[in-house]
């Protein structure tokens, strides 16, 4: 060996003097777009998954996180990131449909374990949680999925404004299938929906256009499609995931699409009930609205005989007799109704149950099941309001259904911010309109504009049909001269609940005004009349707070032979009455095979 | 660029043109005439610079877009230049002699994508898949993740909920399917 060998491995010590050419930690910052680590503001992320759903390398899992609760629009659980499978491809942040998730430009992450290499964005404190750089959703007109939802066909105000005719027209096949789009199947709308329907399901069943799969999914948790998806006051919508950065889905409008296009001829062989078992347990149901009808069809399905008793002299109770024409006709209620009493449930019409025929109905029957609902329209009880034109807005859209004709006068004045004072306010336009050719209803509200109970479109269509909706005044007082109503005295309503929360409305004396009007109708909520309970009865029945009867998960009342449901219950809403028939006839089902 | 590009387009027959940016612009050309076009573009237009060249796969059209990109050095002025050849039996008429680096170009597409370019130097050696036995990667019917999970150790992932599931188990369990399913 030469000395030149010997003295070669020496030589690389002189490297140590020389300036390195690798990086040094802290390596280089990353460019200001640059993708790096994730970051999720947790307030705003609402835990719908759709990160997790477009991951291509399964990165994202969803999982609960301290300190978050699952509540309607939320399920409580946040993206946990692994980083031994991201490839920070951005998607998840391009995709969030809250924009709640992106990414630091942070780059640099050292540790031994590889499976320490994952955790919660925003859960999991970590050094570039407040750092500005990074990837996030660009913004606007950046989206994955349509953000305005397929606009409805209507007809336009000067056109409907003096006729009953339904004027939503409904969406064509193209547009469905354009809607149904838009959805990100998250399901979040599933747990605030009251019947829990499948709503993400019955959606991909109409973007497949597969209506039979859709119409099977509907009456899984809801017979009575063609008229909530007319009238359901979608509270799913209000949750709709879509709905933070735009329009939320149009779901109602999209469940009348399913139930639109199937005949009525089609159901049974469609919903697999051509031959249906038949017991001999019998139960008698009190009152044709959705409660009853909907249980009834469930307890069909479950082997039993079902008889509703009905005061007057068609099926579907508040949905037929409180809700307008325009908004409901009268051939869809039918063809709900039909399709239920062709599984052996019996109608009986114009049978008024008093406590003499409710004690029969005890011994007759095995299970009674009341869904009488809210028919007792509540007084403002101001001055003046025992008028004889001082009406009940209930007893108004009732006597319209049944064809009788109501004292329409040039100028009404409603009180109430509910969907109910809509309804009147536009049937009584629509009467005022054919009668003198021009509109001249006023409806106030305790409520401010912004709080008022009745759906934006009810308020918006009201106004657009002529009527003028003037919330925030309390009523003080009718000005009568001469036996004649003149007007409603009404003042300022600053708030309506105290701070404790309880109903005690705020008004401000000095500001004041008056509507003119021949008639007043009043809407400011309903009470239920349960008359027909014996008295010795009402004795054994426990009831909660504000009167109502106390019922348990089942519906079923302390007197275990006697269940309830409705708006008696819980709602008041169609979709409420519909989801307590059917978990009460799962209760009475119970009830029946324990007997 | 508007003038050169109109006065190319009836002899080259190019279709959608693009003005993407002031210095930036797209336009798509025939297989047949892609050559020429460049050829002219370099020689005549003074886009003298090759930029890149890239693929992308349309496997719902079956379709590969190739891109060229060329840079004129005096206006500073990029041009796209795409071409849509057929996915099957997918092969190009290699552009090596006008600038000899597009043939590092084209080895790679042939590796990734499977698209031929006969006569390009070494087009079929590997450029970094040295040993690869299956189809190019970068096609879309290519299983990135069945690859993954039949060639490396296998990790498992974290258990993840379905928010609609967790819900329904937090919030209302229970429900009307399962009831009926039990009773039939």
């Amino acid at each position: 060996m030469s000395l030149k060998d010997t003295l070669i491995p020496f030589k690389a010590w002189g490297n140590l003097v020389k300036k390195p050419v690798t990086l040094k930690d802290p390596m280089r910052e990353g460019a200001p777009r640059y993708r790096g680590f994730h970051k999720n503001d947790v307030d705003t992320c609402i835990g719908c998954g759709s990160c997790e759903a477009i991951c291509e390398n399964e990165a994202i899992v969803m999982v609960p996180a301290e300190g978050i609760e699952t509540k309607d629009g939320d399920s409580g659980l946040r993206p946990l990131v692994d980083y031994g499978r991201c490839c920070w491809c951005g998607l998840c942040v391009d995709v969030c449909t809250t924009g709640s998730l992106s990414l630091s430009n942070e780059h640099t992450w050292i540790c031994e374990d590889p499976e320490e290499l994952k955790y919660i964005p925003g859960i999991d404190k970590k050094p570039w949680d407040e750092k500005e750089e990074g990837w996030k959703k660009p913004v606007p007109n950046y989206h994955f999925y349509g953000q305005e939802r397929v606009s409805m066909e209507e007809m336009e105000a000067e056109e409907r404004g003096d006729s009953f005719i339904e004027f939503v027209k409904g969406y064509s096949k193209e547009q469905a299938q354009k809607e149904a789009d838009r959805c990100v199947e998250c399901g979040i709308c599933v747990a605030t929906c009251p019947a829990h329907m499948g709503i993400p399901e019955y959606i991909k069943a109409i973007r497949n256009d597969d209506i039979e799969e859709g119409m099977r999914v509907l009456y899984e948790t809801n017979p009575l499609p063609e008229i909530c998806g007319r009238i359901c006051t979608h509270k799913c919508e209000d949750v709709c995931s879509v709905g933070h950065e735009g329009d939320p889905l149009s779901i109602r409008w999209l469940k009348r699409y399913i139930a639109d296009q199937v005949p009525s001829d089609k159901y049974k062989e469609i919903l697999d009930t051509q031959k249906i078992y038949k017991g001999d347990k019998k139960i008698a149901l009190i009152g044709a609205g959705p409660a009853s009808l909907s249980a009834a069809y469930y307890l069909s399905l479950l082997g039993h005989n079902c008889t509703i008793f009905e005061k007057l002299d068609k099926a579907g109770g508040m949905m037929r007799y409180g809700i307008p024409e325009y908004r409901l006709p009268y051939d869809q209620i039918d063809k709900d109704v039909k399709y239920i009493e062709s599984l052996g449930t019996e109608i009986i019409y114009n049978t008024n149950v008093d406590a003499a025929k409710f004690m029969e109905l005890k011994e007759n029957y095995d299970v009674v099941y009341v869904g009488t609902g809210l028919h007792l329209g509540r007084s403002t009880a101001i001055p003046g309001s025992d008028h004889e034109h001082v009406f009940q807005s209930i007893d108004l859209l009732r006597e319209i259904t049944e064809g009788k004709e109501i004292m329409v006068p040039e100028k009404v004045v409603v009180i109430g911010g509910g969907n109910v004072a809509m309804d009147i306010t536009r049937s009584i336009a629509r009467l005022q309109k054919i009668k003198y050719g021009k509109v001249g209803v006023i409806t106030t509200s305790l409520e401010k504009e912004e709080v008022m109970p009745a759906d934006r479109e009810e308020v918006v269509e009201a106004r657009e049909e002529g009527s003028i909706i003037n919330p925030g005044w309390g009523p003080k007082s009718i000005e009568i001269e001469d036996g004649k109503i003149k007007g409603l005295h009404v003042v300022r309503c600053l708030s309506i609940f105290d701070e404790t929360g309880r109903f005690n409305p705020s008004l401000d004396e000095d500001d004041k005004n008056f509507f003119e009007a021949d008639m007043i109708v009043e809407s400011i909520g309903q009470g239920m009349d349960i008359s027909y309970l014996p008295e010795e009865l009402k004795e054994k029945i426990e009831f909660g707070p504000r009167g109502r009867i106390n019922v348990d998960d089942y519906f079923q009342t302390s007197l275990d032979w006697l269940f309830a449901g409705g708006d008696m219950i819980q709602g008041p809403d169609v979709i409420h009455g519909i989801a307590n028939g059917h978990k009460a006839a799962i209760g009475i089902d119970n009830f029946l095979n324990k007997k | 660029m508007k003038q050169v590009l109109e006065k190319l387009s009836a002899s080259f027959e190019i279709e959608d043109i693009v003005y993407q940016r002031d210095d930036l612009t797209f336009l798509s050309a025939k297989k047949e005439n892609l050559i020429n076009l460049i050829t002219h573009l370099r020689d005549i237009e003074g886009f003298s610079h090759f930029v890149l060249l890239s693929c992308v796969d349309w496997i719902e059209d079956d379709k590969f877009q190739l891109t060229y990109f060329l840079n004129k050095p005096e206006e500073k002025y990029d041009l796209g230049i795409r071409c849509m050849i057929d996915r099957k039996e997918a092969s190009m008429d290699s552009a090596h002699h006008l600038w000899k680096q597009i043939a590092t170009y084209q080895r790679e597409i042939k590796e990734m994508f499977g698209v031929d370019f006969p006569g390009s130097p070494g087009v079929d050696e590997p450029f970094i898949l040295e040993g690869w036995d299956n189809i190019p990667p970068m096609r879309r019917d290519f299983d990135t993740k069945q690859y993954s999970a039949d060639t490396f150790f296998p990790r498992e992932r974290p258990k993840t909920n379905d928010p609609k599931e967790y819900m329904k188990e937090q919030m209302h369990p229970g429900e009307w399917g399962e009831y009926r399913k039990e009773k039939k």
